[in-house]
């Protein structure tokens, strides 16, 4: 446990005194939803399905920047071997660094809500405690998926490009149980009434946190 | 991987193949409302039938190899999913072939259409990891750990996407509530294809993995020879 809270107190200092994860995020997801606001129609880019969805879109590309940032941070000055080399537990690795990725995907989730409210012209209400539960479902699928493949592509060949190959199929269920779950909070739904994609959600982090935790330790390994 | 059993099963293949056929274009009467166009069914499902037992061989191959280790494991669980991709990829060409008379349209986001589809692309990554990386140990346990991964994600993916189709065409829901096969010949031709299909998916995999196998050993053979070599030279 201590060595938990060490890892990831090390990546919040990093973050902290140098900032690089979060400007780059909280812009990428400006970015995106300035790019679907000018893609989508005037009349169509007012309803809370298209905002639903381009929040998803930003959370989607954010996760894959900011996974691949904190796992590549590791690489630099052979900074993963001396994870490995400490007395630490690979799972304990694994969850630490789970944490910061989650982290920095809930930022970007914050930031990204908050310029859609504005953009999407929507109401500032009690939803917004619901959809923020969601997307920080999403997140945490995401990143448990991310942290463990990021390792995957940061270390094979032609790395970068592999990563948004292998993420993006397997994270459909949880895209499509956001979406609509996003869409409904959005129109005024209680969250009561998307249950099942609430549901899915959850089986997913369930399923993909565990998984992760139990498979890193086969993909940190030495050669 | 031993010759004769290799042959046999390539000499079953044809022969499953050619009754197959027949039964597809001779035998099977004509279904009465989609004609002829009906009979790509016989082909389709079967390769469905063939595509998902491959990914799950994928998963097995891939626990079995970060479990015991072996090069054989990671052998077969290549082989496996280099299969599934082809028939998966067949499932699909097939499927936009009888949708496009049937449905009106090459392509719609059916429940079982997207389901295949997400499967498609999820084994592409996988492939394309095996195609850019080296072959090394690490990769494999990359492999694994993806084939895995996948495996896990596939009854979430039913669900969602079930969900998010609920409508599914009529001619879809009846082929399931056993309307569409009425006649004891189809149901006939039906298990004869998929017995077809299973004996080449068989075969196919026996061939690539033998191959695969046999890469392995000359790898072996390469590294001994170039150890021979330093050590002489070194003497």
């Amino acid at each position: 446990m201590a060595g938990y809270a060490a890892i990831v107190k090390k990546d919040l200092m990093l973050e902290v005194r140098g900032g690089r994860i979060t400007t780059v995020l909280v812009s990428l997801a400006l970015l995106v939803l300035v790019v679907l606001v000018f893609a989508f129609d005037r009349a169509v880019a007012q309803g809370p399905d298209t905002a639903a969805g381009a929040l998803w879109i930003a959370l989607v590309f954010a996760g894959m920047l900011g996974a691949t940032r904190v796992v590549l941070s590791e690489q630099e000055n052979g900074c993963l071997r001396a994870l490995l080399l400490s007395p630490l537990d690979r799972a304990t690795i694994y969850a630490a660094k789970l944490t910061a990725s989650f982290g920095f995907m809930v930022g970007a989730a914050i930031a990204a809500t908050i310029l859609a409210m504005l953009f999407f012209n929507l109401e500032f209400s009690m939803s917004l405690a619901a959809l923020m539960l969601v997307l920080i479902l999403g997140a945490l699928g995401f990143s448990a998926l991310a942290t463990l493949l990021a390792v995957i592509a940061a270390r094979a060949r032609g790395g970068e490009l592999l990563l948004p190959l292998l993420i993006v199929p397997l994270f459909v269920p949880a895209l499509i149980a956001g979406v609509k779950a996003s869409a409904a909070v959005l129109s005024g739904a209680a969250l009561a009434t998307s249950r099942d994609w609430v549901g899915i959600l959850i089986a997913f982090d369930v399923l993909f946190v565990t998984a992760g935790y139990l498979l890193f330790e086969h993909v940190v390994g030495e050669e | 991987m031993s010759k004769p059993i290799q042959n046999a099963l390539g000499l079953s293949t044809l022969v499953a193949m050619l009754v197959a056929l027949f039964m597809v274009f001779e035998w099977v009467p004509t279904e009465a409302e989609q004609g002829i166009v009906q009979r790509i069914f016989y082909f389709h499902v079967p390769c469905a039938w063939v595509a998902f037992a491959s990914f799950g061989l994928v998963a097995v191959a891939g626990i079995f190899y970060l479990w015991l280790g072996g090069q054989i494991w990671d052998d077969l669980g290549h082989a496996a999913v280099e299969v599934g991709m082809l028939f998966c990829t067949l499932v699909l060409i097939t499927g936009s072939l009888w949708a496009k008379p049937i449905w009106g349209t090459w392509w719609t986001w059916d429940s079982r259409l997207t389901t295949t589809f997400v499967l498609w692309l999820m084994y592409g990554g996988y492939l394309i990891l095996r195609a850019t990386a080296e072959d090394t140990p690490q990769v494999s346990k990359f492999a694994a750990v993806i084939g895995i991964v996948a495996a896990l994600d596939v009854p979430v993916v039913i669900v969602s996407v079930r969900l998010w189709r609920t409508i599914h065409p009529a001619v879809l829901v009846t082929r399931q509530g056993g309307h569409g096969l009425e006649d004891p010949r189809m149901v006939a031709t039906l298990l004869v294809s998929i017995a077809a299909f299973t004996l080449l998916f068989a075969w196919l995999l026996m061939l690539r993995f033998a191959e695969l196998r046999m890469r392995t050993r000359l790898g072996a053979l390469a590294r001994e020879i170039a150890l021979i070599r330093f050590r002489a030279g070194a003497a």
